[in-house]
């Protein structure tokens, strides 16, 4: 303690103990944790345990044929996309443009991939993030709401692909083998894609703890004046929220290109917007701004993954998993959201 | 002429039964008693002004009367009937129109639309759901014409000045009067208090003009102007109704003093001299609409309070000083440097701190726990947990924050034990050389306000520089060791307490 404090706390020692509403104990409190955050902690967990077991009573082959290695190479493309969302919902926004960003980093990846070969990896991950960091830049110097701007971003983003596979098919030419590792090693049956996935997650958590920047999204998130009556850089937070977006949907670029060996406009990975918002809100993600807890995103992009199976061993026709998707978006935010204070629905 | 019916309406409801009657009315905020058993009776075609200081009542009551917020104890009755208002639409429906300072018209809707927003049906307007423009022009103008007012009810309230558009909420709180087919009430919260000198007289006229129609409760600070305009003035002071006289029998310094609660006078206290350089030195600050040619110097180990009623600038000012918005001309000086392009994360790297008023909108992020509050402003790139919640708890115990769990969101924290950590922020800060503190005691209970009083001592004697936008005149005197008066932006006044202390009285003149 410095001498200024030791001073006060003299100064305090001499006032008597000011009366003081009983219920307000002074003494240490122990920490209550408050059920809702608890449950945003657990209820992901929670969510993905409970559907995995009913999949596995409904079709006992599920877990002891490769399903555990099945779920986690749906869910590797949705979790690097929920991750990149969730930095933007943690900044109170919200990115429809990232799963685009995705696809457009794999149909680089395909056509340069053959001739430069590991540049052309770095160059799909920098292009995507190039391109998260325009829609944060944009979105900070105009404030044009974040939801409007990335839609309009949405739709350059679809043309772009287009032009850019001239409405066809793109194939990796060479140097599949670079991309082999992601799909082609396991650590305990889980694809070294979906491991890295965790990696990311964990690195993004302790960046939202531990980091000056990472408290800055979250308070920007929460309530963004106060943010900014603190110093913080509220733009440039933003800007990198959008950003995060672009550099995690890259990811999923590789995953596209890992898996299908092509891009294309319609093939694997041109549907990952829906799911991907689902996996982030599945994964306790707040709508709302500054509640992100990126490893539980984790678990809900493995929920997100094992619907379309779980409605499947349903007897349901796999076609209609956009429905549960939605549903289930629609569902969670209605759990989630207190109601109590947004008089004002946006 | 129109208005005619509604007088021999009101007469024959019995011209002796007053418009308003208030027997006892109680309400407390948690441990703050802000109304104390107010008794005040309007009469029809009276014109009576309430005065009091900030923090009197006068608030609380007016939002009692409009229906905002429900008293605790007590009766009141509108024109003899005993009202129980349950939400804004019932005291409209009892006849009670409200003029706010800030207006809430609707800037894109016609005049038209606007007076007959808040009628509680709209008559023949509307047939089978459509609009019947010229029926509900007509409506308008009758009661434009009623009050004396020579706008077109077509015209758009964007194109218009803001004294018309203060008319157009005065028609509108007549109109929707009028149609509870009752004696109308009209609350005037302040309106005049943004005026220029030409448009007061304009509407002190009107004032006079809707005394032939109902009944006005005038609230302003100009007591000049309330001794004009009123028949008869209340004084509030904590909660209670002090004072109830005749215009013609009283003066301004007789207001004051009623209004303070005692004769006006300095307390004693200790004064620090003028030593150091300034820490912080504003000279010519003008912003165009806010403040201009506003100086003054900060420095360190004493405090300088700004004074002046709402619209004198210096919560802009302040806000200027700390970055938080913008400047025409002037000069803004940092430990004796001239500084350019001055944003809050500069003015938080010079060792500037800033306790807004808006305490939950701007100084603190309710969702984020006491701890990573305190840290929010801290520089360097990585966060130690640790070392954070040591930290936090020392201050948890400095400043007797409660209930002692530095890991519960703040928002689950009082507003006194808020605001001991909002300061805090600031006060951790070894680098600290400056505190803007704009309101910092604003709705503490007493205990609290102490306690933020005390540390904003402690940092003061720890050679901090302090600028203090008080609540009241007695903080200032308090607190303060010389005292800026502003007045519509510019300083009327300055004081050095330590060579002449002012008085209350002193001041007041000087900000009205």
């Amino acid at each position: 303690m410095t001498t200024t404090q030791d001073g006060a706390v003299a100064t305090g020692g001499d006032r008597a103990p000011a009366p003081k509403d009983p219920k307000a104990p002074a003494g240490p409190l122990r920490s209550r944790i408050s059920p809702a955050s608890l449950w945003r902690t657990v209820g992901p967990i929670a969510v993905f345990v409970l559907l995995l077991v009913v999949v596995s009573v409904l079709n006992p082959s599920f877990l002891g044929g490769g399903g555990v290695t099945i779920l986690a190479t749906q869910a590797a493309a949705i979790l690097f996309v929920a991750l990149g969302q969730s930095a933007v919902l943690h900044v109170g926004s919200i990115d429809l443009s990232n799963a685009s960003i995705g696809l457009l980093a794999a149909m680089v990846l395909a056509l340069t991939l053959g001739p430069l070969g590991p540049i052309a990896i770095v160059l799909a991950i920098a292009v995507a993030t190039a391109v998260g960091a325009l829609n944060g830049v944009v979105f900070a110097v105009t404030q044009i709401p974040s939801f409007a701007l990335t839609l309009g971003t949405l739709g350059v983003l679809q043309a772009a692909a287009l032009v850019l596979s001239n409405a066809t098919t793109v194939y990796v030419t060479g140097n599949t083998d670079l991309l082999a590792w992601m799909f082609g090693s396991a650590i305990a049956g889980v694809p070294a894609a979906f491991v890295l996935g965790i990696v990311l997650a964990v690195v993004f958590w302790a960046v939202l703890r531990f980091t000056r920047v990472g408290h800055g999204l979250t308070a920007v998130g929460l309530n963004e004046s106060a943010a900014i009556f603190a110093g913080r850089r509220n733009r440039l937070l933003k800007t990198l929220a959008f950003a995060l977006s672009g550099f995690f949907a890259g990811f999923a670029g590789l995953v596209i290109i890992a898996q299908a060996g092509a891009a294309s406009s319609f093939g694997v990975g041109s549907d990952l917007l829906l799911p991907a918002i689902a996996a982030a809100i599945l994964g306790g993600t707040a709508i709302t701004g500054g509640v992100t807890n990126p490893i539980t995103v984790v678990f809900g992009a493995l929920t997100t993954a094992l619907l379309p199976i779980g409605i499947a061993t349903l007897g349901i026709n796999a076609q209609a998993q956009s429905l549960a998707y939605g549903f289930v978006i629609i569902l969670i935010v209605a759990l989630t959201a207190t109601r109590s204070r947004t008089a004002i629905i946006k | 002429m129109t208005d005619s019916d509604l007088i021999t309406d009101g007469r024959a409801a019995g011209a002796d039964v007053p418009v308003l009657r208030l027997r006892g009315l109680q309400k407390r905020f948690g441990q703050l008693h802000a109304l104390k058993g107010i008794d005040l009776e309007i009469r029809r075609g009276e014109v009576v002004g309430l005065i009091g200081e900030n923090g009197a009542g006068k608030s609380t009551l007016l939002k009692i009367l409009t229906g905002i917020q429900p008293a605790d104890e007590g009766t009141f009755e509108v024109n003899g009937e005993r009202a129980r208002f349950r939400g804004p639409r019932d005291a409209v429906a009892a006849g009670i129109g409200v003029v706010h300072q800030e207006q809430s018209l609707l800037l894109h809707l016609s005049v038209a639309e606007n007076i007959q927003m808040h009628a509680a049906d709209a008559g023949d307007g509307v047939r089978l759901g459509l609009y019947r423009w010229g029926r509900i022009n007509r409506r308008a103008q009758k009661v434009l014409d009623q009050v004396g007012s020579k706008l077109d009810p077509r015209w758009r309230v964007s194109d218009l000045t803001f004294v018309e558009r203060q008319m157009v909420e005065i028609a509108r709180a007549v109109a929707a009067g009028t149609d509870a087919n009752a004696t109308p009430l009209l609350v005037l919260d302040e309106p005049t208090s943004l005026l220029e000198p030409a448009e007061l007289a304009a509407l002190e006229k009107e004032i006079r003009q809707i005394a032939r129609l109902g009944s006005v409760i005038f609230v302003s600070h100009r007591l000049d102007e309330i001794l004009r305009v009123c028949d008869r003035v209340v004084v509030m002071r904590n909660g209670e109704v002090v004072a109830d006289r005749s215009t013609d029998a009283v003066g301004e310094d007789e207001l004051f003093e009623l209004m303070i609660g005692r004769a006006a006078k300095a307390p004693e206290r200790e004064v620090r001299a003028a030593t150091g350089e300034p820490v912080l030195e504003v000279s010519g600050l003008t912003r165009r609409g806010a403040f201009h040619d506003v100086s003054f110097a900060a420095r360190p180990g004493r405090v300088v309070a700004l004074v002046g009623t709402s619209g004198s600038g210096r919560e802009a000012v302040c806000r200027a000083a700390f970055g938080a918005e913008g400047y025409d001309s002037g000069e803004l000086k940092v430990a004796g440097r001239r500084v350019e392009s001055w944003t809050i994360p500069k003015a938080i790297a010079a060792g500037l701190g800033y306790v807004p008023s808006e305490r939950r909108v701007e100084g603190m992020v309710g969702g984020m726990s006491a701890i990573d509050n305190l840290s929010l402003t801290r520089s360097g790139a990585l966060i130690a947990p640790g070392k954070q919640k040591q930290q936090a708890s020392e201050w948890f115990e400095r400043l007797d924050v409660r209930p002692r769990g530095p890991k519960l969101e703040l928002e689950r924290f009082s507003g006194g034990n808020q605001q001991k950590v909002v300061l805090a922020k600031w006060l951790k800060d070894q680098g600290l050389k400056a505190l803007l503190l704009d309101h910092p005691l604003r709705g503490l209970d007493p205990g609290a306000g102490d306690t933020v009083k005390r540390e904003i001592r402690t940092a003061c004697a720890a050679g901090i520089a302090v600028v203090l936008l008080p609540d009241t005149l007695e903080e200032a005197l308090e607190m303060a060791d010389e005292i800026l008066v502003l007045r519509d932006g510019g300083i009327t006044a300055v004081y050095d307490v330590a060579v002449d202390a002012p008085t209350t009285l002193d001041l007041l003149e000087k900000q009205l």
